[in-house]
């Protein structure tokens, strides 16, 4: 029986949004509260499952035209280029950096290549969890 | 167009109470942090991601100003010209603009066009009667209008 999922679809509307703003504070905070890539990353591939959820695989698909193969390789690409910058600076492997920058309208802020790597664990986290779900998902 | 504005400031102030911090910066990295979240699911909403139509609104504002200070340079190279050759004409145009709103503002910027005013409007709202300073070709102004202008307020409104 097909039963009107007009409810779920509208609170997924808003919810799958706060989700994923959940998630990159998450990601963000990872320095200095608990948090990071790996959970920042699961939690924005829960609200894609959450889209899932609500529509099918074919509706998702159309609306987030990402292939997540390509995904995990971009992210595995952007983790070891930022590992092999150290070289660039004749310092050992996985060196890191950070200074303060002062932005016009953030002011001071502290940036860290930590980010970059763990940006690239976060792609890849994600690209790994959808591309398990969708596999399983596609099968009959 | 209004919904997406709506749920960006929701994001912006969700962050804002994730951070616990209620400056305006803050407001700013949600803000940026949601529209990024809205883009990445564009396809997600019925009308177009509301940005491009932000980008239409500027661009129609840039040509209104445009047109405003070509008129007045045309009008004031006729007025300064020693013989008066000018052939003054109504002509008719079709339009395919249907709300209200865009009627008034196709006419007033044919109104700024230099060269040309609008006259009335018919009653069913499909035919803009326009006086033309100078008539050389009816055809090509109609042309040019609907290119520029008509263009521009359909992109603002699709």
């Amino acid at each position: 029986m097909k039963t009107n999922d007009l409810i779920l679809q509208t609170v997924t509307k808003v919810a799958a949004f706060v989700i994923i703003l959940f998630s990159i504070s998450i990601f963000l905070g990872g320095h200095y509260s608990p948090g990071g890539g790996f959970v920042g990353g699961l939690m924005t591939s829960c609200a894609v499952v959450l889209l899932l959820l609500a529509y099918d695989l074919k509706t998702v698909a159309g609306l987030l035209p990402i292939d997540y193969k390509i995904m995990i390789a971009c992210g595995l690409l952007i983790s070891v280029s930022t590992v092999a910058g150290s070289w660039l600076f004749d310092a050992p492997l996985m060196t890191h950096a950070f200074s303060d920058f002062n932005f016009p309208v953030l002011g001071k802020t502290t940036l860290h290549t930590a980010v970059l790597f763990d940006l690239g664990v976060y792609l890849v986290v994600i690209g790994v969890t959808m591309t398990i779900i969708q596999t399983i998902g596609e099968s009959e | 167009m209004a919904f997406q504005i709506l749920l960006n400031v929701i994001l912006a102030y969700t962050w804002m109470f994730l951070k616990t911090s209620y400056s305006s910066s803050a407001f700013f990295v949600g803000y940026f942090l949601g529209l990024l979240i809205l883009f990445a699911f564009r396809n997600y909403f019925s009308g177009r991601f509301y940005l491009f139509r932000v980008y239409a609104i500027i661009r129609l504002i840039v040509i209104f100003h445009r047109e405003l200070f070509l008129s007045n340079i045309a009008v004031l190279k006729v007025v300064l010209k020693p013989k008066l050759d000018i052939r003054p004409g109504i002509f008719a145009m079709q339009t395919v603009l249907e709300k209200d709103w865009e009627i008034t503002v196709l006419a007033n910027l044919i109104t700024l066009t230099p060269g040309t005013l609008v006259v009335d409007v018919s009653d069913d709202n499909k035919t803009l009667y326009i006086h033309a300073m100078d008539i050389e070709d009816a055809e090509d102004v109609i042309q040019g209008i609907k290119d520029s202008f008509e263009n521009a307020i359909l992109e603002v409104s699709r």
